[in-house]
Order: structure tokens, then sequence, then C-alpha cells
């Protein structure tokens, strides 16, 4: 399905790209997701295909706002109803909640069950209006950490069962992970789009990455070209760090965006030749690995170590390094002032 | 405390302040009850002649006087708490007028308008219609007495339902006026009661405005006055207590329903 729509109120957007499986458009908090959403459903005024000039109620879209709007004085199977018309309303509600294993909760008020029961109450409800088009706002924002993936991971699921296309907008890159199509938006349009893996392995620029949950983003300004090696001196103001990289395409006093792989950095015991000096800030233990968050100038650089070995303790001093070669940059071209407005937010 | 444990919620153990304060407030409300009770002369008890007439007089017309406001309130209150405009302060000194004029004030600006010789009362007569003195003006002048009061009370039960819910019942297909229906009344039902129990007190009680517009016919408030002109204070007070018999059921059952719903 084509998505093609035009926003000026409350904000000014324009998103167009593919919908179609289970589609996540991300986002950050604030960007015009939700308009975006409340849009297509005609809740908003907008243009824009499809469903352009419609009222919301002949749009045939399934719309699950954030924390579902289930009815507070109604009970599940008369939610799933509400969208039903006929003698036969409470028959079908019954089948609908029985496809998502919610039969015997049928007489359940909202308050009665957990996120998960909810949003598949909500989601049967939605099909219910037998839709295009479903619509769902930061569908990860109303589960808990421990059942978010297990959670998602069934609703994709039943969304590959039902055949009906969806758009999930979200800021969470797991959900994004998860998605057969992913949009990305920035400064009111989609910057990329794709299957997630793709979009992944090369995100179109900085901002792009940052949505995507990367670390380690910097903006840094061409100093200099050429020590004798063919190298070219950049400048990394946030972090107070000069580096060279073995590049001649850059053009001297411009900036560019880059990365700098969090698992590339390494601990070094001493200082030397391109060791940088930096204050441990924070340091988790997940998936069987060290996240380190070091002080570096006046941001975090983060570094991954494994969680075989010991990690140093908070606020201690360690030397970090890296090789030239794991850095990444945008080709200047797209390395737009998106990532400096970011870093002037 | 018994009466208070019965229905108490398990929490931090309770000051004392605030009941003892709450049992004096209480009591300087029930203080004149009591009084009645004992001013009453139970061995004499009767009624004077025309009491039963007013009785009937004020539930009927109190409950016409009901059906209509809750029929012109309910639209505007669904307005003013879903709408947001310029020179909205304006809406808002009309029902604060209508709250804050005196009743007698709002009875001589009532027979102004609506008297024989006013701009709508003589269409009115023309018509053969009379606004004053008549059960027509009675229910008009109950109206204008508890129709601001149930106006403020729905409008805030309608600012209680989030407008995301109507706007759900909307993608899902129903019409604005299903959504109103099957959504915002339901939800709002509660504090609709307590508008509906607001302005039958208030209809039902008033004295003023029908005093002006509407001496006739005779409800119970005007009757216990005329009562106390023509027999005495002894005449007022069974006639006072058919007033509270059949003024309190209503909003006594309104309160109580809504309050357990809400507990539920």
């Amino acid at each position: 399905m084509e998505l093609d729509y035009r926003l000026e109120h409350p904000l000014a957007l324009s998103a167009r790209g593919e919908i179609h499986g289970f589609t996540v458009l991300l986002g950050r908090s604030g960007s015009g997701k939700s308009s975006l959403l409340r849009a297509i459903a005609g809740l908003l005024p907008a243009h824009g295909t499809p469903f352009d000039g419609l009222p919301p109620q002949r749009r045939a879209v399934g719309y699950l706002p954030q924390g579902y709007a289930l009815f507070p004085h109604l009970n599940a199977w008369q939610n799933v109803a509400f969208a039903l018309d006929g003698s036969q309303r409470h028959r079908a509600a019954l089948e609908w909640l029985a496809r998502f294993n919610l039969a015997e909760l049928a007489t359940h008020y909202p308050d009665q069950l957990s996120g998960g029961q909810q949003q598949r109450v909500a989601l049967a409800r939605a099909m219910a209006r037998r839709p295009e088009l479903l619509l769902l706002d930061e569908p990860t924002s109303a589960l808990d950490a421990s059942t978010r993936d297990e959670v998602m991971a069934e609703l994709v699921a039943q969304v590959h069962d039902l055949g009906v296309p969806a758009l999930a907008v979200s800021h969470d890159p797991h959900l994004a992970a998860l998605a057969d199509h992913l949009l990305v938006l920035h400064d009111g349009r989609i910057v990329q789009q794709g299957p997630p893996d793709s979009v992944q392995a090369q995100p179109a620029n900085a901002a792009v990455a940052r949505l995507l949950g990367r670390r380690n983003l910097f903006h840094a300004r061409v100093e200099a070209h050429g020590d004798g090696r063919g190298h070219t001196r950049l400048h990394w103001p946030e972090a107070g760090l000069h580096f060279s990289l073995p590049r001649h395409d850059l053009a001297v006093h411009s900036w560019v965006d880059g990365t700098l792989p969090p698992h590339r950095v390494t601990l070094t015991d001493h200082g030397g030749e391109g060791a940088v000096r930096a204050r441990v800030a924070r340091r988790m233990a997940l998936d069987g690995q060290w996240q380190l968050a070091l002080h570096c100038g006046k941001t975090l650089l983060w570094a991954y170590l494994p969680g075989t070995s010991p990690a140093p303790p908070i606020d201690a001093h360690v030397y970090v390094k890296w090789s030239a070669s794991d850095i990444f940059l945008w080709p200047p071209a797209h390395a737009d002032a998106a990532m400096q407005r970011e870093n002037d937010e | 405390m018994s009466m208070t444990g019965a229905l108490a919620e398990p929490g931090p153990r309770r000051a004392r302040g605030p009941f003892w304060l709450a049992s004096l407030t209480l009591l300087l409300m029930a203080a004149p009850f009591a009084g009645l009770v004992a001013v009453t002369h139970w061995s004499a008890f009767h009624f004077a002649r025309g009491d039963a007439m007013a009785i009937g007089v004020s539930l009927g017309y109190s409950l016409l006087a009901l059906v209509i406001i809750v029929l012109l309130g309910t639209p505007l209150a669904w307005w003013l708490a879903r709408h947001r405009f310029r020179g909205q302060w304006l809406v808002e000194a009309i029902l604060l007028l209508a709250l804050l004029t005196p009743p007698l004030a709002m009875g001589l600006l009532l027979s102004a308008l609506y008297g024989p010789y006013g701009p709508i009362g003589r269409w009115f007569e023309a018509a053969n219609l009379s606004l004053t003195n008549s059960a027509a003006a009675f229910v008009l002048a109950q109206c204008y007495s508890a129709l601001p009061y149930y106006v403020l009370a729905a409008r805030a039960a309608f600012e209680g339902v989030p407008r995301e819910l109507e706007h759900l019942a909307l993608t899902l297909g129903r019409s604005p006026w299903q959504a109103f229906r099957e959504v915002s009344l339901p939800l709002a039902r509660f504090g609709l009661a307590a508008g509906v129990a607001l302005a039958w007190v208030r209809a039902l009680g008033e004295f003023g405005v029908v005093l002006i517009i509407a001496y006739f016919p005779q409800g119970i408030p005007v009757k216990l006055w005329v009562n106390l002109q023509d027999i005495g204070l002894h005449a007022v007070y069974p006639l006072l207590w058919a007033f509270f018999v059949v003024a309190m059921p209503l909003p006594l059952v309104l309160g109580i329903v809504a309050r357990r719903r809400e507990a539920a």
C-alpha cells in the first residue's frame, strides 16, 4: 500500500513510503508520528492517500492508540462488538476473541486485563472493523520490559496471519528490528526506508543511526589534509579529540558525521600513541558483555567489552583506543545539518 | 470506629483530627432538622388546605422542568466541554450571570421579558399562552434557576470523558451521534446524574423566581410562605416534611448509586 500524507498542524510533516506486512515508522518522540497516524485515521486535518477526504467513520482503518483506549464501561466482547452491527454481533465478537485466545476473558472489563491482553482485545476490536490498514501507535509503550519482545513478536505473527498491512509508529529500535519494512521519519519527512536489516546495515545518516539506537555518533570538523601519509586530520569537539583518517576526499573546514562502533573501542593499561584517557561514568552488564559509558570531554563514549573480563569500577580512569579503520564517516553530502541540530538540542 | 471502618481501605492509620472536624460540621448541618423533629406537633400532624395540590404541582412541574433542563442543557454542556473558541469568556460570563443573579432579581428580569408586556411575553400572549402565573411560567422559572447548575455539572462530567475514546468510536465506524450516545453519555453518566440531582433540588426548592412570575400555581416553597402568612408556623412543618419526602429520593438514590459504581 502506498502512503503519501501531508500535515500542516500540529506540525508540518510529509510522509511518503510503502506499507507492506508489518511496517514500522521509526521516529523521535515529538516528531509527529502519532499525528501522522491520527491523520490517516481521519482524526486530524490532512491530505493524502489512502482515504483522502473521508470522514473517520468511513475510513477502513483499525486504529490502536497508545494505551489501546478500550472502552472502560464495556467488557471485552462488548468492546469488540462495538465495531459490529446486526443480530450476530455477540457471536461474531466471541469468534474474534477466540481467534486471539481471549475467549475465556470475554466478560472481563479492561481494568481486569493485563497490558498484553488489553492489546489483543484492542486488536480484535480493530480487526472486527474489517480494516484495510491497521494503525498502531507506540505498541510497545504500555508493555512490561520483561514481556515486551514476546508480546510484540506475537503481535507481528498475528498481523501476518490476518493478512492486513499494519503501520506501527514507534521510537523503539527493538520494534523496528521485528518489522517487514522500515520507514524512518526525521525532520518532518521519511529519510530512509527498506527492510530493517538493510537500514540497520547502512543508515542513511547519523540521525537515522541514532534512531536505530546506535551509540558513539559524532559530528567532526575537517581540520587539515596530509601529514605526509595521505591522512586527513579531524576534530571531534564534543570529545575534545583530534584524530587522523586515511581519507583525502574531505573538504577542509567542512563538517562530517561519523560513528565509532562501541565494540571496536578497547581498553589499554596505559597511555601511548592513539590512546585516550577517559573516566568510567556508568557500567552495565548486558547480554554477556560489559557496556561502559566513559566520560570523554563533554560527551559519553561507549565501549563494549567481553563479559568474561573484569570491568573497571565507576569513576576509574582508563585509557581507550581504537583503530582508524573502525571509524565510519557518512559521505559529506549526507552528513546534513540534522546531526548538528540534534547536538544543539 | 465501626462506621468508618467497614468501608475503609487498608492504609496508614488515620488521623483523628479530620474525623472530629467532619463530625462537628455534620452536627452543625443536622441541627436545624433535629430542631424540626423537636418542634413538629406530631400528635396534631395534619396538612393545610391546598398542601396536597402544592405537592402535586411541585412534583409534576419539577419533573417536566427537569426533562427540559436535561434536553437543553446536555448539548450545551457537551459543546462547552469539547470546544475552545475565541470569546469563550463571554459564555462563561453568561453562565456565571445565571448563577449569580439573586432569585428575586431573576424573577423580575423574567417578568420584564416574558410578562404580558415584555417583548417575548407579548408574543406568547397573542398566541394565548401566558408566561406569568401559569403552569408554563412555573416551569420557566424552575428552568431558569436550575439550568446553569446542570450545565456546569454536565460540562465537568463530559470533560472527564477522554476525547480519545470518542475519536476511537469514530474510527470503529460509528457516527458522531452514535459515538456520543454509546461512549460519551455512558462514561459521563455519574457526573450527569449528579447534575440531574442538583438541578432537581434547585428546581424543586426554587422560591424567589417563582414568587415573582408564577405565584400561581403554588408549589411547595410558595405554599410554605402562604401557610406561614395565613395560618402560622405550625402549618409550615407538615408541608416541609412532605417536601423532604418527595424531594429526597431522587438525589439520594442517584448519589448512592453513583458512588457505589465509582467505588466498584
